[in-house]
C-alpha cells in the first residue's frame, strides 16, 4: 500500500466499498468516512494525500461546504480534493466548468457519478501519482 | 401558438384604432372634396379640410404616444394602454361632432357613424366606460341640436341632400334624438354582452391552459426525482459490477464473467438513458437557458471535430459548408454544440458506411438556418410527424441499433423551443434525412415591439 492514503467521504455504503475496492488494487491505503463530521475527523486522524468526497450527503450541500472549509484551512487546503456527484442533472450545474472556482466549487478534480472505473483511476493518478 | 398576453393584445388594438383613423381622416377629406366640388353641396369645405388636417394631426401624436409607452417599459402598462384609448374614443366623438355641424347637422346621415365608436369601446374597454363614452356621445349630439335649434350657434343647412332645412323641426329634431339616444345604449348593451361572454369564455381558456402547464411541470418534477433516485442505485450497482467486471476481487470463471459482463453493459446502458431522461426533464423544467453571443461557426467546427472519429470509423465522409456572413448569434453556446454533435452522431449513426453527412449554416436578416443533411437510412413517411415525440423510436432505426432512447430528438426540439426557432425534418426513406432548424440571431425588445406596430 505503497503508493498513498486516500480517503473516501461517501454516504453511499455500496459505492464507498466499491471504489475502496478498485483503489487498493492499485496499491492505495484507503480510509473512508460517510457523512461530513466523521471525514472531517478522519482527515485530522489519518492524515490522507487526497480526498475523495461525494456532493450530495445528508444535506445536498454538505459536500460544498467541507471543500470550502479545507480549503480555508491552511493545514489542509493543499489536500487535492476529487469530487464524485450525481447532482448535476439535478441542479443543472456544469460543474466541469466551475470546478477550481476557489470560493464556488474548490476542488481540483471532479467525475459525474456513476464513476467508471479507468476514469476514476486516471484521475486519482493525476492528482496523487503512483510512487511505484 | 403561444397565447397573446392581454397587454400586447390591447395595445395591438390601440394601433388598430389609429390605423382606422388614418382611413377615416382620408375618408372626411375625400367626402368633403366630393360633396362640395363634385356634387355642389352647400357644405363648409375649408371648415371640413381643416377638420380632416387636424384630425391628422392627432393621430400621429397619439401613434407618438403610444409608441412612447410601449417602448419605454418592457411590460406595457395596462392602464395607461387604456387610458389612451379611452381618451381617443372621446376626442374622436368630439370630432365626429364637429365633422356633423359642419356638414348638416341633423340633416347629415352620418350622424349614426356614432356607432362604431359605441361598438370599438364595447369591446376594448370597460362596460362602464362604454356607457360613459355613450352617454357623452349622446351628450354631444344633443348639444349640436340644441345649441342649433336655438341658434346659438349657426346651422350650415345640407340643402341639395334634404329639400328644406329640418334644424327648426321640433318633432323631428326630437325623434331623431330619441332614436339616437336609444340607438346608441343598445349597440352598447349589444356589443359589450357579446364582448363581455367571449372575455369569460377566453379566461376560462387560459385558466384550463394554465392548469394543464402546471400538471406537465408537477409530472416532470416527479420524473426528475424518481428518476435522480434511481441513477444513485445505478451508480452502485455499476461500481460493484466495476469491480468483479475487472476481477480485482478474484478470478472468475468464463460463465461467469460472461453473465457479469452481459449485466455490467446493460446497467451502463440503463445509465445512459437516465442520463438522458434527466437532461430533457430538466430542460423542461428550466425556463431559460443562459444565453450569450457566440460565434456559430466555431461552435459548428468544435462539435465536428467531436464526431470525426466517429465518422471515420465508417468511412463516412463530413462536409461542411458555412456561411461566411452568420458571425455572432445569440443563445446558449453549451446546448447548441451539444445539440448539433447529437444531430451530428444520429446522421452518422444512421448513414451506411461510405456514405456522407452534410452541415450547412445559412443566414437571413433577423435568423440563422442550420441543416444536417445525411445519405442515410431516412424516415419511414408514416412515422415523420413522430420523430420529434418523446421516446418514439423509428421501425428502421430500431433495426440497427437496439437499445437508443429515443430521446435525442425531443432534447433538440427542446433546445430550438428555448431559442425562439423551429425544427423540422424531411426525408426518403432509403436515400437520406434532412433535418434543419432556426434560431433567431438575437432580437432585441425594441425590434419586438416594432414588429408588434406593424402586424
Amino acid at each position: 500500500m505503497g503508493n498513498g492514503k486516500i480517503l473516501i467521504v461517501d454516504d453511499d455504503a455500496d459505492i464507498t466499498c466499491a471504489l475502496q475496492t478498485m483503489l487498493e488494487s492499485q496499491d492505495y491505503t484507503v480510509v473512508t468516512a460517510s457523512e461530513k463530521e466523521e471525514g472531517m475527523s478522519k482527515i485530522k486522524s489519518e492524515n490522507p494525500d487526497l480526498i475523495i468526497l461525494d456532493v450530495m450527503m445528508s444535506t445536498w450541500q454538505d459536500g460544498f461546504e467541507m471543500a470550502r472549509e479545507l480549503k480555508k484551512d491552511a493545514a489542509y487546503k493543499d489536500i487535492p480534493i476529487l469530487m464524485l456527484t450525481g447532482v448535476k442533472d439535478k441542479t443543472g450545474i456544469n460543474f466541469k466548468s466551475t470546478a477550481g472556482d476557489p470560493t464556488w466549487l474548490p476542488v481540483d478534480g471532479f467525475l459525474d457519478k456513476p464513476v467508471d472505473m479507468e476514469l476514476l483511476l486516471a484521475e486519482v493518478d493525476k492528482l496523487l501519482p503512483k510512487k511505484t | 401558438m403561444k397565447p397573446v398576453s392581454i397587454n400586447t393584445r390591447l395595445v395591438q388594438r390601440a394601433y388598430w384604432l389609429i390605423r382606422l383613423r388614418w382611413i377615416a381622416t382620408v375618408s372626411v377629406a375625400v367626402g368633403t372634396y366630393f360633396s362640395s366640388t363634385i356634387w355642389g353641396m352647400d357644405i363648409q369645405d375649408s371648415a371640413l379640410y381643416c377638420i380632416a388636417f387636424l384630425l391628422a394631426l392627432y393621430n400621429a401624436i397619439t401613434l407618438m404616444l403610444l409608441n412612447n409607452v410601449s417602448r419605454v417599459n418592457r411590460e406595457v402598462p395596462y392602464n395607461t394602454v387604456k387610458k389612451i384609448i379611452n381618451f381617443q374614443i372621446s376626442i374622436d366623438l368630439l370630432i365626429l361632432t364637429f365633422v356633423l355641424h359642419f356638414s348638416g347637422g341633423i340633416e347629415n346621415p352620418f350622424i349614426f357613424y356614432f356607432i362604431f365608436h359605441m361598438i370599438i369601446s364595447s369591446i376594448l374597454l370597460s362596460v362602464r366606460a362604454s356607457y360613459f363614452q355613450g352617454s357623452l356621445a349622446i351628450f354631444l349630439f344633443g348639444s349640436l341640436l340644441l345649441l342649433e335649434y336655438t341658434d346659438l350657434i349657426p346651422h350650415y343647412c345640407l340643402l341639395g341632400f334634404v329639400p328644406h332645412c329640418l334644424y327648426k323641426e321640433g318633432f323631428f329634431v326630437l325623434g331623431t334624438f330619441l332614436a339616437f339616444s336609444t340607438a346608441m345604449y343598445l349597440v352598447i348593451y349589444m356589443a359589450s354582452y357579446i364582448a363581455t361572454r367571449l372575455k369569460r369564455a377566453e379566461q376560462a381558456h387560459i385558466e384550463a391552459n394554465k392548469q394543464l402547464l402546471e400538471k406537465d411541470r408537477i409530472k416532470d418534477e416527479y420524473v426528475l426525482r424518481v428518476t435522480h433516485d434511481i441513477k444513485g442505485h445505478l451508480a452502485a450497482i455499476q461500481s460493484c459490477l466495476d469491480v468483479v467486471v475487472n476481477k480485482l476481487v478474484g478470478p472468475l470463471n468464463e460463465k461467469q464473467s460472461d453473465f457479469v459482463n452481459r449485466a455490467h453493459n446493460r446497467t451502463r446502458k440503463l445509465t445512459e438513458f437516465v442520463r438522458t431522461l434527466l437532461k430533457l426533464t430538466r430542460m423542461r423544467l428550466s425556463d431559460k437557458l443562459e444565453m450569450d453571443f457566440f460565434f456559430l461557426d466555431k461552435t459548428i467546427e468544435s462539435a465536428l471535430a467531436s464526431v470525426s472519429n466517429r465518422a471515420e470509423e465508417k468511412q463516412i465522409r463530413l462536409d461542411v459548408n458555412i456561411e461566411a456572413s452568420i458571425g455572432k448569434v445569440y443563445g446558449s453556446q453549451f446546448s447548441i454544440e451539444e445539440m448539433i454533435m447529437n444531430l451530428l452522431l444520429n446522421g452518422i449513426k444512421y448513414t451506411p458506411e461510405n456514405g456522407e453527412v452534410r452541415i450547412n449554416a445559412k443566414s437571413t436578416d433577423h435568423s440563422v438556418l442550420v441543416e444536417i443533411i445525411d445519405t442515410g437510412i431516412g424516415i419511414p413517411k408514416d412515422e415523420i410527424d413522430k420523430v420529434f415525440d418523446e421516446f418514439y423510436r423509428c421501425s428502421n432505426a430500431r433495426k440497427i441499433e437496439k437499445d437508443g432512447t429515443g430521446l435525442g430528438l425531443s432534447i433538440a426540439k427542446q433546445i430550438v423551443d428555448h431559442h425562439g426557432g423551429e425544427i423540422g425534418v424531411e426525408s426518403q426513406e432509403g436515400e437520406g434525412t434532412r433535418l434543419w432548424f432556426t434560431f433567431a440571431k438575437g432580437v432585441s425588445f425594441d425590434s419586438r415591439v416594432q414588429r408588434l406596430s406593424e402586424e
